[in-house]
């Protein structure tokens, strides 16, 4: 694992945070229960950032944009299994397998109908303000449906669990397991399938792709499309343990974007290692900072990766 | 020609050549635009006021942020951080030292320049581009915002309070409500912004900084310092969004951390620019005259709408809705914006 | 292609302005009129909508009520029209809103839920000189400014945090529960630091220690397991929450993930515990929750009545937030009745000596407020949710079931 930078960074960052940890548990002077429980939360809440984080990645990565509708897109996703689980009375985990299809097709329609006509952009900005657009449609059409009382979708499997001494939810477990299995997912279907040699083809070099028959325009519908099923997946797992509100998505789009950066554009293991790394970093940090100390180290880290290795740590040098 | 519609001069001696006929006609305009806006309120009815002058604050945020993000090529997703510390500085000032808003505003205006020349200074020495340059403003907004929460002599979340004066006061900036002087002072200032706007567009760091922005590699090959040159107009650009914000708080008696950095704020410096036409010295204009009534007029029309279309009425969302399917439609098939656009096909 | 510039600038901006006018609902000042108008203001969409929707609600049917009983008799039977302005949840759109509303001839405003909203409401108000009735907002400051505008029914937060403590300590004693030290969670900003610093200074004066603040913001929290279990670790016999309706019921759920040795969780002015939808929202981890919040009266007919009328007619529980905007429009309809005139400055001075008793909340007297507007007998009383419903349990007056105090036995 030594040889290749990949693992060194792995193997580098694997081994800050457990050394960061070791120190919470020696200097911080806090109860050790208290931050087993924190790094517990940590890693569960890690899960629920990695699974917003993975659609982003791609999205962001391959096609460039940057798109500001992923909170919205997470809400959306929600709202759809509440209503599949409030109108048919089907197991919430049964609506996500079936939400991530339409999801699909919501975002091949995005970008097919609406950014593909941007491709020729040199700038990045009229793709970022669409999808600032959309965020705002979105958003305000599921108020205009569903109203902006908060709804909850009931988990059949509520209850926790013990792990180390420390309590976990199982809803939350499903959520991180269920991170861990996407993940794994659109990393094979990046390096295995023919679709995602076209996607990879695409990102890397879209002038030559096509100049070996790639069709771009579909390569890039269908790399939202999957964007869009992640987040789709995503807003299935976490309906469970939150509470339903059209703004329920926001809070996370900021975060997802210093994951992605942080992990590196268009890189799915950088997601899932950022995300759980941000997941720790912030309820470990909110023992010793109060309030929104947290966040503000969270940016802080954001932009000290921007300034220093903008790549991430998976992404190509530059 | 380039994409942006600005031509880059092939030789220096071009520049010199092209600076006055231009500029003269744009003042010009200018100075009509003016009066004719200034003879405004009096034909709309009084509740067009406070519409009318948030259009300004949004024309002058656009004007501001066109300077660095149009003519300077550094898209700006945080331009929330200059407008909420002119809008801060002014507040602060004025409350803890009772300091004419007018002098605030040019302390603000400052501060905000300051503060924008080193964050763009050290993007720009990291060699951040495109959205990457965009995330970092962006970033730095969401700190700013997060650390005046923290802020006790800010007053964390509270904000700051305007005290309410028993007369008018020009020195202190304070009127009556509904006084036409809300409205006549921010046009004189989005002139001001324009008039700064055209000098800058027409005079050699102007013209280098579009060149700058159209090919940097060549610009430095010409001699022209690229760091310099980009950090003019990013001055420019933060220290008029800052007078927006000193205005605005002014105006609104009230100034807190949601609305000096919020991310709505850095979106609403944004979208009547490129609505109207990014990169042009009209477009912020024309971009928040269409942005800054639409949602009160979509806002009135569902209040009464006609009798066809009864159902959708008090419907909540429905004018933010349609708001954000305009943005999208005008943003994705008109490029050049409204007033770019028009000039291309005029051109042709 | 200059004078296009030109002409598109004026026409979009003179076509926008004049899209903007509304019709004017001009009450002129009388004696005898058809119509008064009062305005109100709500978060009618963003996420607070659901909540602002609920209020303004309340607010018709208010307005439809008095109107059925005949209107305002001592303006001849005048009719009362509710114009509805949405604020957005923004301050700026808020004060905007205002401005129009007052335009359009409402001679009182009410609203506004949020408390920067409110701010700039109340600055409107003041120099327009309309009265405001605050129905929703707990920012200390608003009233504080020397405003003679502006009024507010609902307790400030300075004495929800102190009449939660005594609250607290008076539960306590009466059920011969030990409460020694409290662990207290508040969401950061003006609305928690408040609450807690006022909860602070009386408990500490009556012999509760806070053994341990922890704050979160409520920008960023979907899971408040870290902070449940820091306020654990200090050992304290009940954990104190301040917050609104998504975060508390975090808390509420950690708390029950936990399971830990405590003998209640007590939130005061809690946006989530005394909500009718909380019981169902949060399932077993609601069981015996406390919140000391002000609350629509569960012992008045009159409101059990509306509530009544409010849930057919609008399919929705009506929240006390909702009840507070049908209050507000209570107050301003008896001081026109009062004073028998629709010039704003003579109702406000209507309102400021006011005495309106049955009110439609928990308080303890009349609706009356002091010289900063402020109604000096609102207060707080103390919710329980038992058996999946908020009943009222303290003070024992108006209490619908019986507190269980200590609320956990584990």
């Amino acid at each position: 694992m030594l040889t290749t930078e990949r693992g060194r960074i792995v193997l580098g960052l694997f081994a800050i945070t457990v050394l960061g940890i070791a120190a919470v548990y020696l200097f911080g002077g806090k109860d050790s229960n208290l931050v087993t429980q924190t790094v517990v939360t940590g890693l569960l809440l890690g899960g629920v950032y990695v699974l917003v984080s993975l659609g982003l990645t791609l999205i962001f990565g391959v096609l460039g944009i940057v798109n500001f509708a992923q909170g919205a897109m997470l809400a959306m996703a929600m709202y759809l299994v509440y209503f599949m689980v409030s109108s048919a009375g089907i197991n919430p985990y049964l609506a996500v397998v079936l939400s991530a299809p339409i999801m699909f097709g919501f975002g091949w329609l995005v970008q097919s109908t609406l950014m593909n006509r941007l491709i020729t952009d040199v700038g990045h900005s009229r793709p970022l303000l669409v999808t600032l657009g959309l965020s705002l449609l979105i958003s305000n059409t599921l108020l205009m449906i569903f109203g902006g009382r908060p709804l909850n979708v009931p988990s059949p499997y509520a209850g926790s669990v013990q792990i180390l001494g420390a309590i976990a939810d199982v809803p939350r477990i499903i959520a991180f397991v269920g991170a861990v299995i996407v993940a794994g997912g659109l990393i094979v279907i990046l390096r295995k399938s023919p679709v995602g040699l076209a996607i990879r083809a695409v990102a890397a070099n879209g002038t030559g792709a096509s100049l070996v028959g790639v069709n771009v325009k579909r390569i890039y519908a269908m790399t939202f499309g999957l964007g869009a099923a992640s987040v789709g997946v995503a807003g299935g797992l976490l309906a469970p343990f939150t509470s339903l509100v059209p703004s329920a998505g926001d809070q996370f789009t900021t975060l997802a974007f210093v994951i992605v950066v942080l992990g590196g554009l268009g890189s799915v293991p950088g997601a899932l290692v950022g995300g759980i790394f941000i997941g720790l970093l912030q309820t470990v940090g909110s023992l010793f900072l109060p309030g929104s100390g947290p966040l503000l180290l969270v940016f802080g880290m954001f932009v000290l990766v921007l300034f220093l290795r903008p790549q991430g740590l998976f992404g190509a040098n530059k | 020609m380039t994409a942006l519609g600005v031509a880059a001069p092939e030789r220096l001696a071009d520049l010199k050549r092209r600076l006055p006929t231009g500029a003269r006609l744009h003042f010009s305009v200018l100075a009509l635009v003016l009066v004719v806006m200034a003879f405004l309120p009096l034909v709309v009815p009084e509740s067009a006021l406070p519409v009318a002058i948030r259009t300004l604050i949004f024309a002058i945020m656009a004007v501001g942020w066109n300077l660095m993000s149009g003519y300077g090529g550094m898209f700006s997703f945080g331009h929330a951080a200059f407008f909420g510390v002119g809008a801060y500085t002014n507040a602060y000032l004025l409350t803890a030292f009772g300091v004419s808003p007018w002098i605030g505003m040019i302390v603000g205006a400052g501060l905000s320049a300051g503060v924008g020349v080193l964050i763009a200074y050290l993007c720009l020495k990291y060699k951040l581009a495109g959205s990457y340059f965009a995330l970092a403003t962006f970033a730095f907004a969401q700190m700013f915002l997060l650390v005046t929460l923290n802020m006790e002599f800010l007053n964390k979340s509270e904000g700051i309070n305007i005290p309410l004066l028993p007369e008018e006061s020009w020195s202190m900036l304070q009127f009556d409500q509904g006084s036409l002087y809300y409205y006549w002072i921010p046009l004189v200032l989005l002139g001001v912004a324009v008039a700064v706007s055209i000098s800058f567009v027409y005079s050699r760091p102007g013209q280098f900084a579009q060149a700058i922005r159209d090919d940097p590699t060549a610009a430095e090959s010409l001699g022209i310092k690229v760091m310099k040159y980009r950090l003019i107009p990013v001055a420019l650009s933060c220290a008029v969004t800052a007078v927006a914000g000193a205005f605005y708080t002014q105006y609104y008696l009230f100034i807190g951390p949601d609305q000096a950095f919020g991310l709505h704020v850095s979106t609403d410096a944004i979208i009547p620019a490129v609505i109207g036409g990014i990169g042009t010295i009209w477009g912020p204009l024309i971009g928040a005259a269409v942005i800054g009534p639409l949602s009160a007029v979509v806002a009135g029309f569902l209040r009464d709408p006609p009798p066809f279309l009864e159902f959708l009425y008090g419907t909540s969302g429905l004018d933010i809705a349609i708001y954000a399917i305009l943005l999208i439609l005008i943003v994705v098939f008109l490029p050049k914006g409204i007033y770019g656009t028009i000039r291309e096909r005029r051109r042709k | 292609m200059k004078k296009h510039t030109l002409v598109v600038v004026a026409v979009a901006v003179a076509l926008g302005m004049s899209g903007c006018s509304g019709t004017s609902n001009v009450a002129a000042s009388g004696d005898s009129v058809d119509s008064v108008t009062i305005g109100s203001i709500h978060p009618l969409s963003g996420s607070l909508s659901g909540v602002g929707g609920l209020m303004n609600a309340g607010a018709k049917m208010a307005v439809a009520d008095i109107n059925e009983a005949g209107g305002i008799g001592s303006l001849g039977g005048a009719t009362l029209v509710l114009n509805e302005g949405d604020s957005q949840g923004k301050a700026e759109i808020g004060q905007s809103e205002a401005q129009r509303l007052i335009s359009e001839g409402a001679v009182a405003l009410i609203g506004t839920y949020q408390s920067d909203v409110t701010q700039n409401v109340a600055s409107v108000a003041e120099r327009a000189k309309v009265p405001l009735v605050i129905d929703v907002a707990v920012d200390d400051k608003i009233l504080e400014q020397g405003y003679s505008y502006s009024f507010r029914i609902q307790p400030d937060a300075t004495s929800m945090g102190a009449s939660g403590a005594r609250s607290l300590i008076a539960m306590g004693e009466a059920t011969g529960t030990e409460i020694d030290t409290v662990a207290y969670i508040h969401i950061e900003g003006a609305f928690g630091g408040s609450v807690f610093e006022a909860f602070k200074t009386e408990a500490e004066a009556t012999g509760i220690t806070v053994a341990d603040e922890i704050t979160y913001s409520g920008a960023n929290f979907s899971d408040a397991t870290t902070q449940v279990t820091q306020a654990l670790a200090s050992d304290p016999d009940v954990i104190v929450v301040t917050g609104y309706f998504p975060d508390n019921l975090l808390i509420a759920e950690a708390v029950n993930a936990l399971k830990p040795d405590i003998k209640a969780v007590f939130g005061i002015a809690s946006g989530a515990y005394d909500d009718n939808s909380f019981p169902a929202a949060a399932g077993e981890a609601a069981s015996n929750i406390l919140s000391a919040n002000y609350h629509y009266s569960a012992t008045s007919d009159r409101a059990a009545d509306i509530r009544t009328r409010f849930e057919a007619a609008n399919g929705e529980s009506m929240e006390t937030a909702s009840m507070l905007s049908y209050q507000a429009v209570e107050v301003i309809a008896a001081a026109l009745e009062e004073s028998g005139s629709v010039d704003p400055e003579v109702l406000r001075d209507a309102i400021s000596s006011l005495s309106l008793t049955d009110p439609l909340l928990e308080f303890n007297g009349p609706i009356e407020f002091d010289e900063n507007g402020q109604n000096i007998n609102a207060t707080v009383v103390v919710m329980q949710v038992q058996d999946g419903a908020v009943e009222q349990v303290f003070p024992t007056e108006i209490a619908t079931k019986e507190a269980i105090l200590p609320a956990f036995s584990r």
